[in-house]
């Protein structure tokens, strides 16, 4: 290479985005490709992978495991689930846990997964946990896909500052060869087949340097034997779990009762609240056309189509309101949550106060005004 | 194992960095105002009254012998800028300076002192680059300083942050175990507020349960139900109305925002700059950053305006509505009957109850082996049973009506029963008055005609026929009406309205207190519609409309002489117009049963203080109109005065005060006692009485352990409550020269919760305050502007 031209280069190569970033996007695209459940990041640091994987909808299980405790800690409250996560459980469920332990180790916590990342992991290891690291990757969790990311070291010439390694701790950096021939017959002894790419081009006129990271993507050749194999002696958990996470989801049957109860009530309340004011106050309500449509089911159109079916009508009798549950049902939000009407009808059971033949909600008004 | 733990967000909010501007102290550090009060240099306490057996929600904090905490000035060179980088860059240094540290990103603490007073340290970046950490010792702090204090709530933070309690503005709650509220699609978050402060003789945590009312529904959903209320017209102001002020939750973040302004004119597909400076619409963002799709393009954006604490950067955030969750209660809210009934089955928990869930909180502290490993680390403690001592109930008042007098029960702090069918001190005829009420109200104004014919002869008040008049159901009509029939020589004008509506309400006060000042009584038909109750509203009613025009109810024995009493409070229009309004009433008279008012209005930005002197001099002239001399005595009950301003209220406005009476005369030299009221305070006592955990009695006295030794303060529990825990209210005295024994000041504080006109019985808060809080109150809400003088020596605004 040319030795001015490699210097030029010291001086102003910078990637955009942040090579970090290049790389979570890449892994990010991978989740979209192939939309798998269970997603485990192997050394992941300060969690900002898992963080970021948290907002992808096909993901129902995360896991991470580091040799660091301390690192994970530090923003591992970042993958607890926020507040509004609990006011509006989602209909996925979701699990993050973290562990801590080793990529030398198996751990049954780390079987069933679809995807496993190792982003700049292998080059923190030591010989001997290098050795160990296929045979539990691969041979051991065997995801039916691997990501591994790991320095190309030819590029390092084009870092500015960089002496020997890019990080102290690094322990080795390898070329694209030394990168892909480990790989190929990592893959090849697992019956996996590997694609390479990378994130971080080269200079143009340089692109023989390869990628500043180098990546590469095993696809597990054989299908998934259903359950994970057992090996003959009960396995036992070597990782210690410093972290769990549940998202609150409405497949949990606690907060789809919560849910739908919440929506039955507010549906008949408003229902109510109309029928009483229609009563009250007759002459205080002109048509009103609005240019502000709400996309999503809009209360007060929705009640405009309402009066199909006379049995679906609200009623008044002496100090109750009744609101028939075929009425409620009809409202779309109450409608998806239940999907039938015997399920509405399971779990309002007993929760929410209905007329004697369970066709209604009954409100008693009697005691309604009894204050200011 | 519990290092590294982010102590970032504690140590930004406290700012320990003194930046030369202003500084967030939430808990009035650092104002010795005590200490130019030489007469209660030796003893602030009093004497008077019952001891009883008091338990707080105050818990020690121990720490070992020769405690100190050091901080550390760290240093980078070359400089390096990202926060983030810096910690780190320091903590790959855990073998010099130990695992347990709290880091700012400038100031380090430790619990140990380091080898030397310097300590040079070597780092390299991920880029290759070398970096030189100097780590220099600063200070060593003593277990007292307020360093070490606004420390200790650091950890604390961090203690609730290790229980994996949520953090919603400034507490912590638990969001495992929610109470849903469906009828009103609320949500309710059991949690604890907590301050660690310096008390008489300990450091204490104060920790309270607190709970957090959250709504399952987006800001969206609010603006469609919103707007199917209300229709398009008045869609965008009932929005702002509605939603201005208002705290949000994201989606996305952990992070709550106040919703200071709508943008109608932006939507989601609009685009902002990112901190890179390029372009991108909201839709992209959410969907690349969050993985969200946001439904609805047309939504209009909120705009929340962010104070960056270096350098006073103003900037904004918009907000999607649909991606916000609402948190809070707003006033409409508040005065939803129903909803707050709904509410309180969950919030007031009565005294054992309260007690047992912050044990709750403090056996999880005790029993989560991080936490306790961190406070180890730390060398502190906690003392896990809660400060007990004695505090005073002093003696109940005796009420005096037209020369009769009475007791009441202690227990229920009330005098109503006592006091039914007994002459009123003065009463104003009702000469000439109106009632005015629409057709469907004929009735109704019927009934409330005959009852208060009924009560008013044993109050003594002498009623005539009013004018009965009949309007339409609309805005207008009610204030054509006003215009054609109110006369000078009119006492008052009673309206019955049909709904709560609230723009008819504020129309008729707006004219009858600014363009035509006449007393006026409005009154919901349907308050009047239960035959069971007619008699006892009729009763309140005839009160509170003899209280509008001038009257007088009932007396306190008042042993000072020449005294003028001041109360001020402040309401803060956040919604509309953006201002300020500050209330103040001053007594009169001798027996402090006649009470002079004015108000402030004032834009935002503009301090309060200036006014409040222009209101001084008035109330001043009046009272000697009144008594042919000027007061030798000023008491002035300033409510209404948020965390952290104390010392603006000290340096400031008590200047003005004096100033302000300078300026009556050279010879005048009156004595002027300033007490500051606070009404939202911490700290919770609880009687042992009969083994169990009772409310104090009203008139119960504090004022040891759990008072500050900076401050002349103390608490008294004045009100009584049907459930829940009362709250005591603070008052501390920031200047005076009454030359009073606490004692005395005490025992007036206590005598002017008796002197509140619109409930015949004890309130949480001397008279004067409740008064200018409601004059502030009805001039910020339907007034807007100054009310007519005229006005100015009667309870109108009741």
């Amino acid at each position: 290479m040319d030795k001015n031209l490699q210097e030029e280069f010291t001086q102003i190569i910078k990637f955009e985005p942040p090579l970090y970033k290049q790389r979570y996007q890449f892994v990010k695209d991978l989740v979209e490709k192939y939309k798998p459940k269970k997603v485990a990041d192997l050394g992941c640091a300060d969690c900002s992978l898992l963080w970021m994987l948290k907002f992808c909808s096909c993901i129902e299980v995360l896991a991470g495991l580091d040799i660091c405790a301390n690192v994970m800690k530090e923003k591992m409250h970042t993958l607890s689930p926020l507040p509004v996560d609990y006011l509006q459980p989602s209909e996925r469920s979701l699990t993050v846990t973290l562990h801590h332990g080793s990529v030398a180790h198996k751990d049954p916590c780390m079987l069933g997964f679809d995807l496993v990342t190792c982003i700049e992991l292998i080059e923190h290891l030591e010989e001997s946990e290098l050795k160990k690291f296929p045979e539990v990757v691969f041979g051991f969790m065997a995801p039916s896909i691997v990501v591994i990311s790991t320095p190309n070291s030819e590029f390092n010439s084009l870092l500015p500052r960089v002496m020997l390694y890019r990080h102290p701790d690094h322990k080795f950096e390898w070329s694209q060869a030394e990168f892909q021939s480990w790989a190929l017959e990592t893959a090849r002894c697992y019956d996996y087949s590997v694609e390479f790419t990378g994130v971080g081009h080269p200079p143009t006129g340089m692109e023989k340097v390869g990628f500043c990271t180098q990546i590469g993507v095993f696809v597990r050749k054989y299908p998934q034997t259903g359950e994970p194999v057992q090996s003959e002696q009960p396995m036992e958990a070597v990782y210690k779990t410093v972290f769990k996470a549940v998202y609150p989801s409405l497949k949990d049957e606690k907060y789809l009762q919560t849910a739908v109860i919440n929506e039955v009530i507010f549906t008949a309340q408003i229902i109510k609240h109309r029928l009483m004011s229609k009563r009250e106050e007759y002459s205080d309500d002109p048509e009103r056309k609005s240019k502000f449509q709400p996309s999503t089911d809009c209360f007060s159109d929705y009640l405009g189509k309402l009066v199909v079916e006379k049995d679906m009508e609200p009623f008044v009798s002496g100090n109750e309101v009744y609101i028939p549950l075929a009425t409620i049902f009809s409202f779309p939000k109450v409608n998806r949550l239940c999907g039938t009407f015997e399920k509405l009808r399971k779990l309002i059971a007993g929760k929410v106060t209905l007329s004697r033949d369970g066709s209604a909600v009954m409100f008693n008004i009697e005691h309604e005004n009894e204050e200011n | 194992e519990t290092t590294g733990l982010q102590v970032s967000s504690g140590l930004q909010d406290l700012s320990l960095r003194d930046r030369g501007g202003r500084r967030r102290d939430f808990h009035d550090l650092g104002v010795n105002t005590r200490q130019a009060m030489v007469h209660v240099q030796e003893s602030k306490t009093g004497f008077s009254g019952k001891m009883v057996k008091l338990t707080t929600n105050h818990f020690r904090l121990t720490s070992r012998p020769q405690w100190a905490l050091y901080q550390y000035h760290v240093g980078y060179s070359p400089e390096m800028e990202a926060r983030r980088l810096r910690s780190a860059l320091l903590f790959q240094h855990e073998e010099t300076i130990g695992k347990t540290h709290a880091f700012d990103g400038s100031i380090l603490f430790l619990p140990k002192k380091l080898e030397s007073k310097v300590t040079e340290l070597f780092s390299r970046t991920r880029n290759g680059e070398d970096v030189k950490i100097t780590v220099t010792l600063t200070n060593e702090l003593p277990p007292t300083s307020p360093t070490c204090l606004q420390f200790y709530n650091i950890i604390f933070r961090r203690l609730l942050k290790m229980l994996n309690l949520q953090q919603i503005g400034r507490n912590y709650y638990n969001p495992s175990d929610p109470v849903s509220i469906p009828n009103h699609r609320l949500m309710v978050w059991l949690g604890f507020t907590s301050s660690i402060l310096q008390y008489e003789e300990n450091i204490m945590l104060c920790a309270d349960v607190s709970h957090k009312v959250l709504r399952g529904e987006t800001v969206l959903d609010t603006m469609h139900s919103l707007h199917s209320q209300v229709g398009e017209e008045r869609f965008r102001d009932t929005c702002a109305k509605e939603l201005i002020g208002l705290i949000v939750l994201t989606k996305y973040n952990n992070r709550t925002y106040r919703i200071d302004d709508i943008d109608w004119d932006n939507n989601p597909k609009g685009t902002f700059r990112k901190s890179d400076g390029s372009e991108m619409s909201f839709v992209e963002y959410y969907k690349k950053q969050y993985n969200i799709e946001i439904s609805d393009w047309m939504q209009p954006v909120l705009i929340s305006q962010i104070k960056r604490r270096r350098g006073n950067i103003q900037g904004s955030v918009a907000l999607i509505p649909e991606l916000c969750s609402l948190t809070g209660l707003t006033d409409k809210m508040r005065n939803d009957f129903s909803m707050m009934k709904d509410l309180a089955i969950h919030t007031r928990l009565p005294p054992e109850q309260r007690q047992r869930e912050l044990g709750r909180l403090l056996n999880y502290i005790q029993k989560d082996d991080n936490v306790q490993k961190e406070l180890r680390n730390w060398g502190l403690s906690f003392d896990y049973k809660s400060v007990s001592f004695t505090g005073r109930v002093v003696q109940g008042e005796k009420i005096f009506q037209s020369g009769a007098m009475f007791d009441y029960n202690p227990q229920f702090a009330d005098w109503t029963k006592e006091t039914r069918g007994v002459p009123l001190i003065r009463s104003v005829p009702m000469d000439s008055w109106l009632l005015i009420y629409t057709r469907r109200n004929y009735d109704v104004a019927n009934t409330l005609l005959q009852s208060l014919f009924k009560v008013t002869p044993s109050m003594g008040i002498r009623m005539n026929k009013p004018n009965m008049i009949e309007v339409d159901d609309r805005t207008e009509a009610y204030l054509r009406v006003l215009q054609q029939r109110v006369t000078p020589d009119i006492n008052i004008v009673v309206c019955i309205l049909s709904s709560s509506r609230k723009d008819k309400y504020d129309a008729i006060k707006k004219y009858l207190c600014t363009d035509c000042p006449i007393p006026s009584q409005c009154v919901l038909a349907r308050t009047l519609s239960k035959p069971q109750t007619i008699m006892t509203v009729a009763t309140k009613i005839a009160l509170q409309m003899n209280c509008k025009m001038g009257g007088e109810l009932w007396s306190v024995e008042i042993p000072l002489k020449q005294v003028m009493i001041v109360g001020i409070d402040c309401y803060h229009d956040t919604v509309s117009g953006k201002q300020s309004i500050a209330g103040f009433v001053a007594s009169l008279n001798q027996t402090v049963t006649r009470w002079f008012s004015r108000c402030v209005v004032q834009s935002r930005g503009q301090e309060l203080v200036d006014g409040i002197k222009a209101c001084l001099q008035t109330a001043l002239r009046n009272w000697s109109k009144w008594n042919k001399c000027l007061p030798s005595r000023i008491f002035v009950y300033r409510d209404g005065v948020g965390d952290g301003q104390l010392n603006t209220l000290v340096n400031y406005e008590v200047p003005q005060f004096l100033d302000c009476l300078k300026s009556i005369g050279t010879d005048y030299s009156p004595r002027l006692t300033v007490i500051v009221v606070k009404k939202r305070v911490g700290a919770r006592f609880f009687a042992e009485i009969g083994g169990g955990l009772k409310n104090p009695p009203p008139g119960t006295v504090v004022d040891t352990v759990v008072t500050r030794p900076e401050w002349y303060d103390f608490f008294i529990v004045s009100q009584a409550v049907k459930n829940g825990c009362v709250a005591p209210t603070h008052y501390n005295v920031i200047y005076d020269t009454s030359q009073l024994k606490p004692d005395h000041v005490q025992r007036l504080t206590y005598k002017l919760c008796h002197m509140y006109y619109n409930w015949s019985g004890i309130i949480r808060v001397p008279a004067p305050c409740q008064y200018a809080h409601k004059l502030a109150f009805l001039v910020g809400q339907s007034i807007h502007r100054e009310p007519n003088l005229m006005l100015s020596d009667r309870l109108y605004y009741l």
